[in-house]
């Protein structure tokens, strides 16, 4: 079937839907830089999605779990060995995705007749030195795209599209509670669009622009997962002592934020 | 299919790389060869009121040459893990680097952290697979000692020390190691047994000290352990493990002791 390139492209679209079906309904995750590192927000239901792959480098993922897995322990593997071998210096966030996820994700995205691999990652990587960040996000297919001071990742390209813009451009001499905020909010966008694509799959360009959900709103959409799920805060912070920089926040901590955020309301 | 185990040497066996069998082919040089190996002294590390003091001089020799003296002997490996390595430097230092990197890459594979049995037979494996070198006078006697935040603030602060085989050994209030050992040994039973009160009651100022005070007697008789050196201001490595985890003592507060308690003026 395959030797006619019309029925390979058809396979691929076909399997672009399926992927993007399964992975409509993942919880957003949103990433920025605060004053002492780098922090990822997600709201998830029970299962874990943000990691420490090396001292300075994290992922969130949405998707399947052990497609995240699978490649999650890849990445960890890949750079344990680099950096035993090398230097923690030589791992660095272009060569883990460049060389190695994105190739294998691309490879397995074409192999039509394999089981496509579920899953969209964002990693970070933490330049200790100069405290700044870089993020970059690698699609189900094997794309990346890169950005030097905010990442998301949600269902879809549009629900994405509309994150940035609520993120628009914070400073990175934010606090963490406020950074914290910022990205809850930012993920509460993020699944209201979500939650509507459910109810109604067509949006005109005006629609996507226009986010226009009080405050309340967005905390009421927070309660409610909160209910079902539990708030994930990761952060890779400078000011730590151990060579790794990368540490979860404890459920205290972040219930502690909430209700910070909620004060502030 | 199998689960994966975490096990960072096997990992980088996969990846060509084995410890034990390091192609340095030290193993395989005869006895009569007479190699003058770089190695390191004297350690010690002890229970005090808020966790463990651990500590080593800065000296490594090679036969009668000293080699260097600002060698660190205390090295940690994780948030509440420190080992002290007496005895070759080349092994010490790569038992160490691999542990940490074990307790990371379980820690990172598994998402939770390796437990205090599992780090610690981990430690006698890599001695075990050493014993070779060992044989041929490249060997190392760590003592590794750790905050057991699980324990709370009673009893959550240990100390073990393993032989050249790796068996494990936990002791109770103190441990020390190296070519210098011998000279303080004794010393640290009297201070527990006879002394104004026992070591594991000490606060953070006397454990520092008697630290002092025993590194500076074992430099006194063992040439291979370094005393502290004035001109060039070089004092031992001195880190304590407690439920805030790992601290530095900083050279300021080292000298300050030092001068006050340690240092002897004749009038």
């Amino acid at each position: 079937m395959l030797d006619e390139p019309y029925r390979y492209l058809e396979a691929v679209s076909n399997r672009r839907d399926y992927v993007e079906d399964q992975l409509r309904q993942g919880s957003p995750i949103v990433s920025l830089q605060y004053d002492n590192g780098i922090l990822l927000l997600t709201v998830g239901r029970g299962q874990r999605k943000i990691y420490e792959i090396h001292n300075h480098i994290a992922l969130a993922a949405i998707g399947h779990t052990a497609d995240i897995e699978r490649l999650r322990l890849l990445a960890t593997d890949a750079a344990s060995v680099q950096g035993f071998q090398s230097s923690v210096d030589d791992v660095t966030l272009h060569r883990l995705t460049n060389f190695l996820l994105a190739p294998t994700v691309k490879k397995e995205f074409e192999a039509v007749f394999s089981s496509p691999i579920i899953a969209k990652m964002l990693l970070v990587e933490l330049d200790g030195g100069q405290c700044k960040g870089q993020f970059m996000s690698l699609n189900y297919d094997g794309t990346t795209q890169v950005d030097q001071r905010i990442g998301v990742l949600a269902g879809n390209e549009e629900i994405e599209s509309i994150m940035r813009t609520h993120l628009s451009a914070p400073s990175q001499n934010i606090s963490l509670q406020v950074a914290f905020e910022l990205a809850l909010e930012t993920w509460a966008v993020g699944r209201y669009r979500s939650l509507q694509d459910d109810d109604d799959n067509q949006h005109d360009e005006a629609d996507i622009d226009r986010v226009a959900i009080e405050k309340q709103q967005l905390l009421e959409i927070v309660q409610e997962a909160r209910e079902q799920g539990e708030i994930e805060v990761g952060v890779l912070d400078v000011s730590r002592r151990s060579k790794s920089k990368f540490r979860l926040l404890s459920a205290e901590e972040t219930d502690a934020m909430v209700e910070c955020a909620r004060e502030k309301l | 299919m199998t689960m994966p185990s975490g096990d960072f040497l096997d990992l980088l066996k996969k990846h060509g790389y084995d410890f034990h069998s390091d192609p340095s082919g030290l193993e395989y040089v005869p006895k009569t060869a007479h190699l003058e190996l770089t190695e390191g002294t004297t350690i010690v590390a002890v229970r005090y009121k808020d966790g463990v003091m651990i500590a080593g001089d800065r000296r490594a020799t090679a036969g009668n040459t000293v080699m260097y003296d600002r060698a660190d002997k205390v090295l940690e490996l994780d948030e509440y893990s420190v080992i002290a390595v007496a005895g070759s430097p080349a092994i010490a230092y790569e038992i160490a680097r691999t542990l940490e990197h074990s307790f990371q890459y379980f820690r990172r594979s598994q998402l939770q952290e390796l437990s205090l049995e599992g780090k610690l037979r981990m430690l006698s494996r890599l001695i075990r697979e050493n014993f070779p070198m060992a044989m041929q006078g490249a060997g190392v006697i760590p003592i590794l000692a750790v905050y057991d935040p699980q324990s709370g603030d009673d009893g959550g602060g240990k100390i073990f020390f393993y032989d050249a085989l790796g068996a494990q050994f936990e002791v109770s209030d103190f441990a020390t190691s190296g070519s210098g050992s011998v000279w303080i040994k004794g010393v640290l039973f009297h201070l527990n047994r006879w002394g104004k009160i026992p070591l594991a009651d000490m606060n953070e100022n006397q454990a520092i000290i008697n630290i002092m005070k025993l590194l500076e007697t074992a430099a006194e008789y063992d040439a291979a352990t370094g005393g502290y050196n004035s001109r060039s201001s070089i004092f031992p490595t001195i880190k304590k493990i407690t439920s805030d985890g790992i601290a530095d003592l900083q050279t300021e507060k080292l000298r300050q002791v030092y001068e006050k308690s340690v240092e002897v003026k004749l009038a």
